[in-house]
């Protein structure tokens, strides 16, 4: 396979979680027996429609979108955590996802504790973490609270540490969700260094945005999405010069 | 089989699992002064309760009555917690099953598996309540091993089923409540088997935990071996719902991050 990420033809739907929508409680299963198959289309919402893209092996390519265009949903069904209703998604290797940073640190535990936890969520092996805990720490800057709860961490800490551990994750193909604007100067600096390292490295990363500029400056191909479908796509600058300019009118 | 893919996954994780397991335990008690005696300490409190209600006021005669209550109490212990954590295990970590690759199926196996260390480590406090019951120890102790690995299955099987059907249902958690409460009650835990009418015993049994909760009265109060047809049976039964449990389980995993 040439390319490191082929998502083809994916449309994926939710059930709405409006009261009487499918069913949520055993009262309507049994009084509605069968409702599932049969549900009137109002109750579902069409999040993604016959989406595509191919990322080859090295490359950075971009998504953006307004919210609610389905950006999100795609990266969760590229990571598995959706299954998609039609279509089909493929990679190869090791792939991370960052869709929140320190998805599920435990607010009791230490850096350290969490670290571990965290890590291996994201697809080390215990051994590799430990290897590379004090590279981790290092990285994060917070040497001297490392054995803290993380309830007792500044956000900015907290984050460091997040990202920290998922910069050592090592993967083939890397999605970030958002990650590029959520902290200061110091922070963003520190992610473009990572993604240009990553990029040297030959890892194929697939970034979500509201951040243009950082669009523009890492991706080579960018697909802007809105209403779930595909509006435009090609290469960074014209993409996001046409989605200005749809601002701009 | 379904269940074989479950059983690789979970053995693929088993250093998260670990990890995730020593959390729990340590989740527990962080920031209690007694920390970890508190594993110890409910246990005994519930068992004197039990005591001084039956005992005492009840006036119920049978030797060595609390011990015998403590053998039946511990696995139950074990049981009703594994159930009610592992049943809520999906949603709790929600934001581990909405925002990360993570495999649901490893949560109710770190429920079962935390409460069953401890489980193990209130072993040593049974012990000694039956030394100073002045209860002699047979060599049907070596059972013990063998009917802790059933009800292992039996639990993971049935925290499984729970698990995947409280995600959508979130009625199972309240109904399971309520159905362990009963549960206890139906087993000979705080009455022994003998006292049951002989029309309602494959009640007090044939519940599963009710089995397992006189094999464990037996080898420890009675010092007789634990019903080996019984318990043959009941390892059947406990693999049967374990595929079954699976089964519902993988039916609804895909759709649990939209339930999130």
């Amino acid at each position: 396979m040439p390319n490191a990420l082929e998502v083809s033809h994916v449309s994926k739907r939710f059930r709405s979680h409006r009261q009487g929508a499918g069913y949520s409680t055993l009262k309507s299963l049994f009084l509605g027996k069968g409702r599932r198959q049969s549900a009137p289309p109002e109750s579902y919402h069409q999040a993604l429609t016959d989406v595509s893209l191919v990322v080859p092996k090295g490359e950075v390519h971009g998504v953006i979108g307004r919210n609610g265009s389905g950006k999100t949903t795609l990266l969760k069904l590229i990571t598995g955590i959706y299954r998609p209703d039609e279509g089909s998604i493929r990679y190869e290797g090791r792939l991370a996802s960052l869709i929140e940073l320190g998805a599920g640190f435990h607010p009791d535990f230490t850096g350290r504790e969490n670290a571990l936890i965290n890590g291996m969520v994201l697809g080390m092996t215990k051994r590799e973490i430990l290897d590379r805990m004090d590279t981790i720490i290092a990285y994060a800057e917070i040497e001297e609270f490392i054995d803290e709860p993380v309830r007792t961490y500044s956000t900015g800490m907290y984050m460091r540490l997040a990202f920290a551990i998922a910069v050592h994750v090592d993967p083939d193909v890397l999605l970030l969700d958002e990650i590029l604007s959520v902290g200061d100067e110091q922070f963003a600096r520190k992610c473009a260094h990572e993604i240009d390292r990553f990029r040297a490295n030959g890892t194929t990363i697939l970034i979500v945005s509201h951040d243009l500029e950082a669009v523009k400056r890492y991706c080579s191909h960018v697909i802007h999405l809105e209403g779930g479908r595909v509006r435009n796509e090609g290469s960074a600058a014209d993409v996001v010069e046409a989605y200005r300019a749809q601002f701009a009118e | 089989m379904g269940i074989l893919t479950t059983m690789k996954t979970c053995w693929r994780h088993r250093a998260l699992i670990g990890a995730l397991v020593t959390r729990q335990l340590n989740a527990r008690y962080r920031g209690s002064i007694l920390g970890f005696l508190w594993t110890f300490l409910n246990p005994i409190f519930l068992m004197l309760i039990y005591a001084l209600v039956f005992r005492v006021y009840m006036r119920f005669d049978m030797d060595h009555y609390p011990a015998f209550v403590f053998a039946g109490l511990l696995p139950w212990i074990w049981f009703t917690t594994s159930m009610s954590e592992g049943t809520n295990s999906l949603i709790a970590n929600g934001n581990l099953i909405t925002r990360a690759m993570f495999p649901p199926e490893i949560l109710p196996v770190v429920a079962v598996i935390a409460n069953l260390m401890n489980f193990v480590f209130t072993i040593p406090v049974l012990l000694v309540v039956f030394l100073i019951s002045g209860i002699p120890f047979g060599w049907q102790l070596a059972w013990l091993p063998v009917i802790v690995a059933i009800q292992c299955i039996f639990t993971l099987a049935l925290t499984f089923l729970f698990a995947a059907l409280n995600v959508p249902f979130r009625d199972v958690q309240h109904l399971l409540t309520n159905a362990l409460t009963f549960w206890f009650f139906l087993c000979p835990i705080l009455y022994p088997l003998e006292r049951v009418p002989d029309i309602l015993k494959p009640v007090a049994l044939g519940n599963g935990m009710g089995t397992l909760v006189t094999s464990y009265q037996n080898i420890f109060v009675h010092q007789q071996g634990p019903g080996i047809a019984a318990l043959f049976a009941m390892l059947f039964g406990s693999l049967l719902l374990l595929v079954l449990g699976d089964a519902v389980f993988r039916h609804y995993r895909d759709t649990f991050a939209e339930y999130l």
